[in-house]
């Protein structure tokens, strides 16, 4: 390939790097902001710059938040006896947008992972036991996902919330709302047989 | 279960293939090293996501790009689907996309839309290979006829590099021993999954091996036994822990499992000759096709790589009795030597040379 300028060859790596996205993806997102206007691209990295320092986490629950203390923790209406355990900041918006829920959260940004050197204290645990020791937290929904690791998560903070007399649930596995049975797979229906429950 | 159509484009020798298969047998002859195991390689992994021999994926891909297709036709209980594996080489490793009817799928969910059952030469060494060969077999099976299976052996998979990587860590004094717990209870709950599919299976396969083994006829009685953890998996896990900080692996798990053959009350691994040895097997894979049958109702697609030639007259009469009983069946061979007439009169031959198939009447 021929050697590119070098703030645009910077361009295309730094693009690289982001999440999704392979070299020629790179390329083209950095020749499109060339030839954009101006203005769109400094906006786009006034954007950028601003997410850096205007947004960080919150202090009780990890959740994105403007200030110390995120959206849904500084809001008097929500439950704090509840608390919804997810693995990121985007499971929050996924079940907030359910508008069911109306506790609070905890994001861990992760889970128990040996392989990647990920324990406990990585994905702020002490800081939820406290928290929910503190808070008279009643009940602590562990919404991590259903593969080895998020289950192995559910597993490590049920077993060290229990202790502290505090109850600890799990969503439901089960079939898809409006979903016809017979196209169901036989996985999630064999789960949803299992896990039926009376009228 | 049938094989419809089956497209291949750049895998391993075939730069591009496309032939429809018939309903009976279809026997493919060729010189070796023509790709006649390629062609039943493509087809098997269309069962079991995975190709059953190549060691890395990226072997797959053939020289003409760095991307590789199997498309298929299958036609289950009178439903047809398309079935699509494609690899795409990336850097040293090879990425694999599967499609069931259009819509993308995980690996661990395509076993069970087509199901078939393998023979080939390697085979033959079942009796006499080590334990890890006798899982293999078992899990090639289960994977298509019990469903979770799959996800729950790839879980397991997982679960064990967790836990070795875990018992190195805390023995290299990086994590606390603690948070063994966790993997333990999921080594156990998934390990259960597996193990309780293992011993199901291989109580259903034991009066169909015995039968077919008495049919071909060596007088002795064949016994097989799942040999599993101890029945109090979470205790033997917990008992092992001390000797699992020290080796840095785990060692009670259905990762060790076996499947005992027993000819007459005796091991068949140190006391059967090796043609008793390869009665056992034909009768394993008899039985194993047998029990495809009956749970899900339907014959799987048999495929035999160049096994007929291994056997002697009354083995391969047992086989081919099995083949002449209506299934589809794919049957490679050097020559058409090994086979009845009768056999050959009603099926469809194809020649195989150096990656092109023809139809010979």
């Amino acid at each position: 390939m021929p050697q590119l300028p070098e703030p645009l060859e910077r361009l295309v790596q730094e693009l690289s790097r982001l999440p999704g996205v392979g070299p020629k993806t790179a390329q083209r997102l950095a020749f499109h902001l060339l030839r954009a206007d101006r203005q769109r691209a400094e906006s786009l990295a006034q954007a950028i710059a601003d997410v850096k320092a205007r947004i960080g986490y919150c202090e009780r629950c990890y959740n994105i938040a403007e200030g110390s203390l995120c959206a849904i923790c500084s809001s008097p209406r929500r439950d704090a006896s509840v608390i919804c355990v997810v693995e990121s900041a985007l499971d929050v918006l996924a079940v907030e947008r359910t508008a069911e829920f109306n506790g609070l959260y905890f994001v861990l940004h992760g889970v128990i992972s040996p392989i990647d050197g990920i324990g406990p204290d990585q994905i702020h645990v002490p800081q939820l036991l406290e928290r929910a020791r503190e808070e008279g937290v009643e009940e602590v929904i562990v919404a991590t996902d259903a593969d080895i690791e998020g289950e192995a998560t559910a597993v490590y903070l049920q077993r060290a919330l229990a202790p502290l007399g505090i109850k600890v649930t799990r969503p439901a596995h089960g079939l898809p709302v409006g979903g016809d049975l017979e196209y169901a797979d036989e996985l999630t229906l064999a789960r949803a047989m299992a896990g039926r429950r009376s009228f | 279960m049938l094989l419809r159509r089956l497209l291949l484009r750049n895998h391993r020798n075939y730069a591009h293939l496309d032939i429809s298969m018939e309903p009976g047998v279809n026997v493919f002859l060729g010189a070796n090293g023509q790709g006649k195991t390629n062609l039943l390689e493509s087809v098997a992994m269309l069962a079991l996501s995975a190709s059953p021999r190549a060691r890395r994926e990226v072997e797959l891909v053939g020289p003409v790009a760095a991307a590789s297709r199997i498309e298929a036709e299958v036609e289950s209980s009178g439903r047809r689907m398309e079935l699509v594996i494609a690899l795409n080489v990336e850097g040293e490793r090879a990425r694999r996309t599967i499609e069931v009817d259009g819509a993308r799928r995980r690996a661990v969910d395509l076993p069970g839309h087509f199901r078939v059952t393998l023979f080939w030469p390697d085979d033959l060494g079942l009796i006499k290979a080590g334990p890890d060969q006798r899982r293999r077999f078992l899990n090639q099976l289960l994977v298509q006829v019990q469903p979770g299976y799959a996800r729950a052996l790839s879980g397991l998979r997982r679960i064990l590099e967790q836990r070795n990587s875990l018992l190195k860590r805390i023995a290299a004094g990086e994590a606390a021993a603690d948070q063994l717990d966790v993997w333990n209870a999921e080594l156990v709950r998934v390990g259960t999954e597996v193990v309780d599919a293992r011993a199901s299976a291989v109580n259903e396969l034991a009066p169909e091996a015995a039968r077919c083994h008495a049919e071909i006829g060596s007088g002795e009685r064949l016994e097989i036994q799942y040999l599993g953890p101890p029945e109090d998996m979470a205790a033997a896990v917990h008992n092992s822990l001390a000797e699992d900080l020290r080796r840095g692996s785990t060692s009670i798990g259905p990762h060790r499992d076996d499947l005992r053959v027993l000819l007459g009350g005796q091991d068949a691994r140190g006391y059967g000759s090796q043609g008793q040895q390869r009665t056992a097997v034909v009768s394993l894979k008899l039985a194993e096709a047998d029990l495809v049958a009956r749970r899900t109702g339907e014959r799987p697609v048999l495929l035999l790589d160049d096994v007929l030639s291994e056997l002697d007259l009354e083995r391969r009469g047992a086989l081919l009795r099995h083949v002449g009983g209506g299934g589809q069946v794919v049957i490679t061979s050097v020559d058409v030597g090994p086979f009845p007439p009768d056999l050959i009169a009603n099926a469809s031959i194809w020649n195989v040379e150096a990656g092109q198939i023809k139809a010979c009447g």
